[in-house]
């Protein structure tokens, strides 16, 4: 038991070493990281470990009057971001998932024939959630799951630019606030066809506030965020006997506006619908390979603001049964 | 098993050098011939500023992220039916017979206009977040130039630079805070704020600046919501706030020496026509519940009494001499037909600007 915990902490050092390898930063909370997306990994059982490493593409260049899409492509954010998550199963039903990240957050103005780039770039925020699994409360082959969590501030907020300005909230790898976060899913799988997996995710993030913004000089907060996805996936045996498991999201996002000493912001927060078509393939017993993207079908922004324009992310997943497999580090030759 | 560890950190390897760049502002003009400056410095910058560094703001949108209009359009009065509510607040601008107006609602969203009129190039910088609108002569040390909205903020100010050097300059202290022109103070370009009723009650042949600007963008909503009622709504904080008038009152600000006088729209409420002596000048300021302009007497003028006139015509005030003055100081009938009082240094503005930059600032009662 003693070596296995051993392990265990050496794997999750390993990938700690990972991240922290990067230059410390920020990560921005609101429209950028994919936080939520990247939360829920099942329960597959009691000593399962799971690891996910992910890159996530984000792309914001459209610009948006409430629901009217401005014909203005000049604006530009793009945030790229490494997944980093872990999930252990304790036991059949209680585990314990976290996500860490690292950020490359850019602005990019292209107008009057120039191009102004900003960029900060560094560990993002984390986060920590606990989950219970509840199976068979909608009979054979089903599961709900609930949970509670934090988004750990972990990413700088006060990222400069070369002379010294800092940068604006949203630009930051951080949000410097400790937020709740309440999860919840369902899944359910018909005998007409078992392959099929029904599902659906809510995530409610309650946030909290930055104060020491600007050096303490403002209390900045991001505004509450909902998100709920209703999806539907199969799986296929195809070449070779790969089992490849296509999937189609839909997902809701609202999120309200963020504050500033307690004074909405406008020009913050909105409304949105996204399509999230994904494949995940199993390139072995333990190891996946999934990808995915989010197109938006509605954007209603609060004001004028950049909106998503696409999302496209990609990583493998790891299981390891650590009731099961022996891992030897020392057998790496890296 | 070993395999799988091995995938994951490479993944990982992978993702974090894809990722990897610096951290800094970068202006990268796409044919190196656009003036940006010398490359060694920021952004076309030097580190050397006149004002707090750490009281500039990133506003957010970045440079270049709300756009200048550099070739503006205008529509005559009769054009504007339907189009222009008559309460619709509005900077109005004469040079000779060339007489502009340029709505809040349009400027609102770009913040400064380059403009030509007749042989006079001007820009004319608006921050929708201090109230205030100023025009500057866009010849800049014998260079014609442009002025663009810099995505920066001091004490909620807009912060234009020029794209001849790529110079900070501060639209409220009038002087350029950063770059190779630092310490540049701009020539000044008398500039009336009214609502569009009154000025096109002045000048009904006047032009005034289309929403066909280049841009798409929400004209006639104003983006920040009740931030112009709203006294503890500020974007950023100030170096000093002034509480000895509500933050979001219009006041007329007269600027001379690093020192400010300021007039409130109730000391002349109903229309006045006030003398008064600032900074060793005397003055004359006049207006009514929209307007307030002012001028700098000299030892002549300062002898003659003033009267508010305004009916809906040019006239905006007359002295004891039978002279009528228009809102720009220029004689239009009268003894002193053709003659022009010499106007001040002067804005309308949000108070709690003027408490920020001039923190000795007078409040005329």
């Amino acid at each position: 038991m003693k070596v296995r915990t051993m392990k265990v902490q050496m794997l999750f050092f390993l990938v700690t070493i990972l991240f922290i390898s990067s230059v410390k930063s920020q990560t921005c909370c609101s429209g950028g990281i994919p936080m939520s997306n990247n939360l829920g990994l099942e329960n597959l059982g009691k000593g399962v470990l799971q690891l996910g490493v992910n890159y996530d593409f984000n792309n914001l260049n459209t610009l948006n009057a409430g629901t009217e899409n401005l014909d203005d492509d000049s604006r530009q954010r793009i945030t790229h971001s490494a997944l980093f998550n872990a999930a252990y199963s304790f036991t059949n039903n209680l585990s314990i998932e976290a996500l860490f990240t690292w950020v490359n957050q850019r602005r990019i103005i292209d107008q009057f024939g120039n191009t102004d780039l900003q960029q900060t770039n560094g560990i993002g925020d984390a986060v920590i959630l606990a989950k219970y699994s509840f199976t068979k409360i909608l009979g054979e082959s089903s599961a709900v799951s609930l949970g509670i969590g934090a988004k750990i501030p972990l990413g700088s907020y006060e990222e400069v630019d070369g002379i010294g300005i800092t940068y604006i909230a949203d630009l930051q790898p951080g949000s410097g606030a400790w937020d709740m976060i309440l999860f919840s899913a369902i899944s359910k799988n018909f005998n007409f066809r078992p392959s099929t997996t029904f599902s659906g995710r809510a995530i409610y993030r309650s946030t909290g506030a930055n104060t020491d913004y600007l050096g303490g000089a403002q209390v900045y907060e991001y505004g509450n965020e909902i998100q709920l996805f209703a999806g539907v996936s199969d799986q296929f045996l195809v070449f070779n006997k790969k089992l490849i498991s296509p999937g189609l999201t839909l997902k809701y996002r609202k999120a309200n506006k963020d504050e500033i000493d307690g004074i909405q912001l406008n020009n913050t927060g909105g409304n949105w619908i996204f399509l999230l078509p994904s494949l995940s393939i199993d390139l072995s017993q333990n190891v996946s390979f999934q990808t995915k993207a989010e197109l938006p079908i509605i954007s209603d922004v609060d004001g004028t603001q950049l909106t998503p324009t696409y999302r496209l992310s990609g990583g493998f997943l790891i299981k390891l049964n650590l009731k099961k497999n022996k891992i030897n580090f020392n057998d790496l030759q890296l | 098993m070993k395999n799988s560890i091995l995938l994951l950190f490479l993944s990982a390897l992978f993702i974090i050098s894809c990722s990897s760049s610096d951290n800094s502002i970068n202006s990268l003009p796409d044919d190196g011939s656009s003036g940006q400056g010398d490359p060694d410095t920021q952004g076309g910058t030097t580190n050397e500023w006149l004002i707090p560094l750490s009281a500039v703001r990133d506003g957010g949108p970045g440079r270049d992220g709300i756009p200048s209009i550099d070739n503006p359009k205008f529509l005559s009065v009769n054009e504007t039916p339907g189009l222009l509510a008559e309460e619709v607040r509005v900077v109005g601008i004469k040079i000779g017979n060339e007489v502009r107006a340029y709505p809040h609602y349009i400027l609102d969203w770009h913040e400064i206009v380059n403009d030509d009129l007749g042989s006079s190039s001007v820009a004319i910088t608006y921050c929708p977040l201090t109230g205030t609108a100023i025009g500057w002569d866009r010849v800049v040390g014998g260079n014609k130039t442009s002025f663009g909205v810099s995505g920066l903020l001091y004490n909620n100010n807009v912060i234009p630079f020029d794209r001849s050097t790529n110079s900070n300059w501060s639209q409220v202290r009038l002087e350029c805070v950063n770059g190779s022109l630092i310490g540049e103070k701009p020539e000044v370009i008398k500039v009336v704020e009214t609502n569009w009723f009154i000025w096109k009650s002045m000048y009904p042949n006047t032009k005034v600046l289309s929403t066909d600007t280049g841009f798409s963008r929400s004209y006639g909503v104003y983006p920040y919501g009740d931030y112009r009622t709203n006294n503890a709504y500020l974007i950023f904080p100030l170096t000093r706030d002034d509480g000895r008038l509500p933050r979001k009152e219009r006041v007329h600000a007269i600027v001379d020496e690093g020192n400010s006088r300021v007039y409130r729209f109730n000391s002349l409420s109903g229309g006045k026509a006030i003398k008064d002596v600032f900074n060793r000048k005397e003055l004359l300021i006049v207006g009514g519940n929209e307007t307030i302009v002012s001028f700098e007497l000299d030892s002549e003028t300062s002898l003659l009494e003033f009267e508010y006139i305004f009916n809906g015509s040019e006239a905006y005030f007359k002295d004891n001499e039978g002279t009528e003055w228009n809102v720009f100081g220029e004689g239009i009938s009268g003894r002193g037909n053709g003659k022009k009082l010499k106007p001040s240094k002067s804005f309308i503005a949000y108070w709690f600007s003027i408490g920020a930059f001039y923190p000795n600032a007078e409040i005329f009662e």
